[in-house]
């Protein structure tokens, strides 16, 4: 009698998708959202999530770090790829002291897109770090504010000296398939390293 | 009580004594709405500046922050159970907030969505939906996870991309 409201039971039988997900990175107001929303199927949503703050001052490596929590705005969005599986992006904060949420937000990742803006790069040397160190596959996406670029690609790379192997790609947030695009960039990567043929690191001796 | 015609942006009243409102009891403190007739009866500002007058998110698992299972992440998958277990309490004596991440399984969900539909704090989240599946309303699928570094994986995501006008 208490359940004229719920749905026949075999309504919801199907089998849930198996959840995969992208990091979506950078710093303020780089494109994160509209990245996620050019290619998600849902409007972006947000979350508010408390996360574990390391307050790491660059300026005074001798301080100890001071542990606080803080309230952390994730916006997302996914993509149903097939009956079974279900990719989601995430966006996240590019400023190093939200490194803990990385840590939460890499687990299980198939990979991480930072997104740049070239006029200001300085934003992105903390995700840029945590996901070389944390082995993360990552594309670089320098976001090309109404197709104008203010340095060119190579320019970024050499400025972020990332390694060799790391895409480094323009793009732009507002259309679908150029996000899709650098995601497919992105996975390609994950590919080759999940494949193992990826060199290792530095170069052969 | 009295309701008023819109909350005034505080222009800054230290000296505002607190509002008198005790019977603002309900605890939803994540809806980001101003609630009509939440404001204090005279014509101060909201008295604490923001948040001041609301529980801490925490309050809705009775101050619990951790001993969730660690294997609820965003991206985890959340569905209803086809019916509740023998026994438990109907579904309509269970908090507001349990009521709604209940009516939101119908199909599955991912747990980042429940929060941010609901809306409520992901901490506060997951730990509600580690409750609910405790008492058998929800299935949380936890173990349907994928390998990141399958090849598979990556290649079923590259071509359902692909797929993408």
């Amino acid at each position: 009698m208490d359940f004229v409201q719920s749905p026949e039971p075999g309504a919801s039988s199907a089998a849930p998708p198996i959840p995969v997900k992208i990091v979506i990175a950078g710093g303020f107001a780089v494109g994160k959202t509209t990245t996620v929303g050019a290619i998600s199927e849902i409007a972006p949503l947000t979350t508010e999530a408390e996360m574990t703050e390391v307050s790491v001052g660059v300026d005074d490596p001798g301080q100890r770090p001071g542990k606080t929590t803080t309230t952390v705005a994730m916006d997302f969005g996914c993509v149903t790829i097939d009956a079974g599986l279900k990719l989601y992006l995430f966006g996240t904060p590019g400023q190093s002291r939200f490194g803990f949420m990385w840590n939460d937000l890499s687990y299980g990742a198939l990979g991480a897109m930072v997104i740049v803006d070239s006029g200001r790069l300085d934003d992105c040397y903390p995700v840029v770090d945590y996901f070389e160190h944390a082995g993360l596959p990552f594309v670089v996406a320098v976001n090309a504010f109404d197709g104008q670029l203010k340095h060119d690609l190579d320019a970024v790379r050499w400025a972020l000296a990332v390694r060799e192997d790391v895409p480094v790609v323009a793009f732009d947030a507002r259309e679908r398939r150029s996000v899709r695009d650098t995601l497919l960039v992105l996975l390609e990567l994950a590919l080759s390293r999940a494949a193992g043929d990826q060199v290792p690191a530095r170069t052969p001796h | 009580m009295i309701p008023r015609d819109g909350p005034e942006p505080a222009d800054s009243e230290p000296a505002g004594h607190s509002p008198a409102g005790p019977a603002r009891a309900r605890i939803r403190p994540f809806l980001n709405a101003p609630r009509p007739g939440s404001q204090p009866t005279a014509g101060h500002g909201p008295g604490p500046p923001d948040g001041g007058e609301r529980p801490r998110p925490f309050v809705l698992t009775s101050g619990r922050v951790d001993g969730v299972d660690p294997n609820i992440c965003l991206e985890t998958q959340v569905s209803v159970r086809p019916a509740p277990p023998p026994g438990a309490a109907p579904v309509e004596t269970l908090t507001p907030e349990m009521q709604a991440i209940i009516a939101m399984c119908a199909e599955p969900v991912s747990v980042a969505e429940i929060s941010a539909r609901v809306p409520l704090h992901f901490g506060v989240t997951k730990i509600l939906v580690g409750d609910l599946r405790a008492n058998g309303y929800l299935d949380v699928h936890t173990t349907d996870v994928a390998n990141p570094h399958d090849p598979e994986t990556i290649l079923r995501v590259i071509r359902g991309l692909r797929t993408i006008a």
